[in-house]
């Protein structure tokens, strides 16, 4: 993995989980007839009596997986995110999040890059609901190195994770580092504004603080992999050093990160935070890079943003 | 095997003093869902105390068989034979309703010992059972779990039904608690799901039919599992909602109960009294 390169989300993914199931015999594959576009090949072919194929059926899925990790199994499950975590909901609150079981979903295709296939296809709403299940992790990597790292601290950690990751090549932004859920990391610091992303964001979120800058704007900008639970302590020091924090995400601006770290800063830190995602309404379609510039995702419009939030 | 005339008399009446077990909950927490928890016990007895392996003082024993209750409503079936093959003291059952309770009105693994999955919210069960047994196949551990006919309606069964055929998991046994009864009414007038067996066997399951509140019964079809190698095997269990309680038995009220005027007392004396007859009848064949 080179910096600069563009990598497959799912690929990454998949070859990820079967270099980990190379070593740990416990990890089980789920299929809803998504084993294959969500980058299991290798693991069907190395590890066939490992793999579960069930066909359309994420509820059954879920439920299965739940059964399986109660006789010690790690079942990872990946799909099209909305039918990981709309679909099958109450399974993933009772069969993982009540019944504490150690089974990993992860939304492929998330937020909006699915992008032509339209709203039924676009998750914009799972940090939202995901984090509202007692115990569940929520992750979403931010680039194609800490992909492989989250996938093994997921692996590690022991309870239900949620992970969340792309579809459209992913830029290698960093060397590969150690993941440690629930920790974000400062990416470039300054002292105007906290400008907290996640994800498939990052990237964008890179180029406009150095489009700030240019118009003299000093960010101070943290990449926030793990959406749930917070890193309290960090988002609290950045908005006591800033006085001002923006969060962007592709999600909705309800209930994501957006809104639990306003939710945070309400009752800790009180300052001005703008969140920055889709509004609620159902995503239009169209190709990725179009709509990240419709929603000023991309980093011209979250300069644009960020501006317009420091009154300049 | 035959089963000898005593051994069945004796499960039948272990069945009772766990309906005795039941009314003692509900006359702590003043109601439940009584119905199906009369309904199902007669199997869940024969499960706890005639099939299953299990250690009741070491609950989590590795070897030991899976018990679910996908019906969760019914968990005062469970905790009632639960109590009686001594996986918890019997003074727990006065705590029924009550803050802190081991025994919720939906049962809780993290609970009390004994239970494998929390389950009340209706089409889970199936589910969670096929995956314990995929997980158990090569272990030589059995799954059984108890469905609701009501529950049939949900979606997600039929999805398990077929990974569980698919995926030929044949150390899974169901029972469907054929009572005939839900909340609303007769099962055949709120949604009929009649034939089930021959849906089940349509969904690649092995299927049997039985009087679910005959123990006779119930004991020659569990020694029958599996009922064909390689398929999950399903026990239609037509029963009697709220058997043993004459004046509650196949009425949709008795679903969830709540006793009134001297109903508890009434309950309690036909129990006790097939309880001695029993017990008189257990020496006699001894």
């Amino acid at each position: 993995m080179m910096i600069g390169e563009k990598l497959d989300p799912r690929k990454t993914f998949g070859a990820a989980i079967d270099e980990l199931a190379e070593q740990n015999d416990r990890i089980v594959v789920m299929s809803a007839d998504s084993g294959g576009s969500s980058g299991h090949k290798a693991f069907m072919k190395n590890h066939p009596d490992r793999y579960y194929e069930c066909g359309i059926m994420e509820q059954g899925v879920t439920g299965i997986a739940a059964g399986l990790a109660t006789t010690g199994k790690i079942p990872v499950f990946c799909a099209i995110a909305p039918f990981v975590t709309c679909r099958n909901y109450e399974m993933a609150r009772n069969d993982l999040g009540y019944m504490r079981q150690n089974v990993k979903l992860v939304g492929r295709n998330s937020g909006f890059t699915y992008s032509d296939l339209g709203a039924t296809h676009h998750s914009l709403e799972d940090f939202a609901i995901m984090r509202m299940i007692p115990g569940m992790v929520v992750l979403a990597p931010q680039d194609p190195s800490e992909i492989v790292s989250a996938c093994k601290a997921m692996i590690e950690h022991e309870g239900p994770v949620y992970m969340r990751i792309g579809n459209p090549a992913m830029e290698v932004l960093w060397e590969q580092k150690e993941f440690v859920i629930g920790k974000g990391n400062v990416l470039t610091d300054g002292d105007d504004l906290t400008l907290v992303t996640t994800g498939t964001v990052t990237v964008d979120a890179l180029k406009a603080v150095e489009l700030l800058k240019s118009k003299g704007v000093s960010v101070r900008l943290i990449g926030m992999p793990t959406v749930w639970p917070l890193d309290e302590e960090l988002l609290i020091e950045s908005s006591k050093k800033t006085g001002k924090v923006m969060v962007v995400e592709e999600h909705y601006i309800s209930g994501g990160l957006g809104g639990a770290i306003a939710e945070l800063l309400g009752e800790k830190c009180p300052v001005p935070v703008k969140r920055h995602g889709i509004p609620m309404l159902y995503a239009t379609s169209g190709p990725y890079n179009e709509l990240l510039s419709y929603y000023k995702l991309d980093a011209p419009g979250i300069a644009e943003t960020a501006l317009a939030f420091l009154g300049k | 095997m035959k089963t000898q005339k005593a051994e069945l008399l004796q499960l039948e009446l272990t069945a009772y003093r766990c309906r005795r077990n039941i009314l003692r909950m509900i006359e702590a927490g003043h109601h439940g869902h009584f119905g199906g928890a009369f309904s199902s016990v007669d199997i869940v007895t024969a499960l706890y105390f005639y099939k299953m392996k299990i250690d009741p003082k070491n609950p989590k024993w590795e070897g030991r068989d899976r018990f679910l209750l996908s019906a969760g409503h019914k968990c005062m079936s469970q905790y009632g034979v639960l109590a009686e093959r001594g996986f918890f003291d019997k003074s727990v059952l006065d705590t029924y309703g009550s803050l802190y309770s081991k025994i919720p009105g939906h049962p809780d693994m993290y609970k009390l010992p004994g239970v494998e999955a929390n389950t009340g919210a209706l089409g889970h069960g199936l589910s969670i059972a096929t995956g314990m047994a995929l997980g158990l196949k090569n272990q030589g551990s059995n799954v059984y779990v108890v469905m609701g006919d009501g529950e049939q309606a949900e979606g997600s069964n039929w999805e398990a039904a077929a990974a569980a055929a698919h995926h030929r998991a044949d150390n899974l046994v169901a029972f469907v608690d054929w009572n005939g009864l839900q909340i609303s009414g007769r099962t055949k007038d709120v949604m009929n799901f009649a034939p089930i067996g021959e849906k089940y066997a349509a969904f690649g399951w092995a299927v049997r039919e039985i009087d679910g509140n005959d123990m006779g019964q119930i004991v020659e079809a569990l020694d029958a599992v599996p009922f064909e190698k390689g398929k999950p095997s399903m026990i239609i269990a037509h029963t009697v909602k709220g058997k043993g309680v004459s004046f509650l038995e196949d009425t949709a009220a008795c679903h969830f109960w709540t006793p009134k005027g001297d109903e508890l007392e009434r309950a309690k004396a036909e129990v006790e009294a097939r309880i001695a007859e029993l017990e008189k009848a257990v020496k006699e064949a001894e």
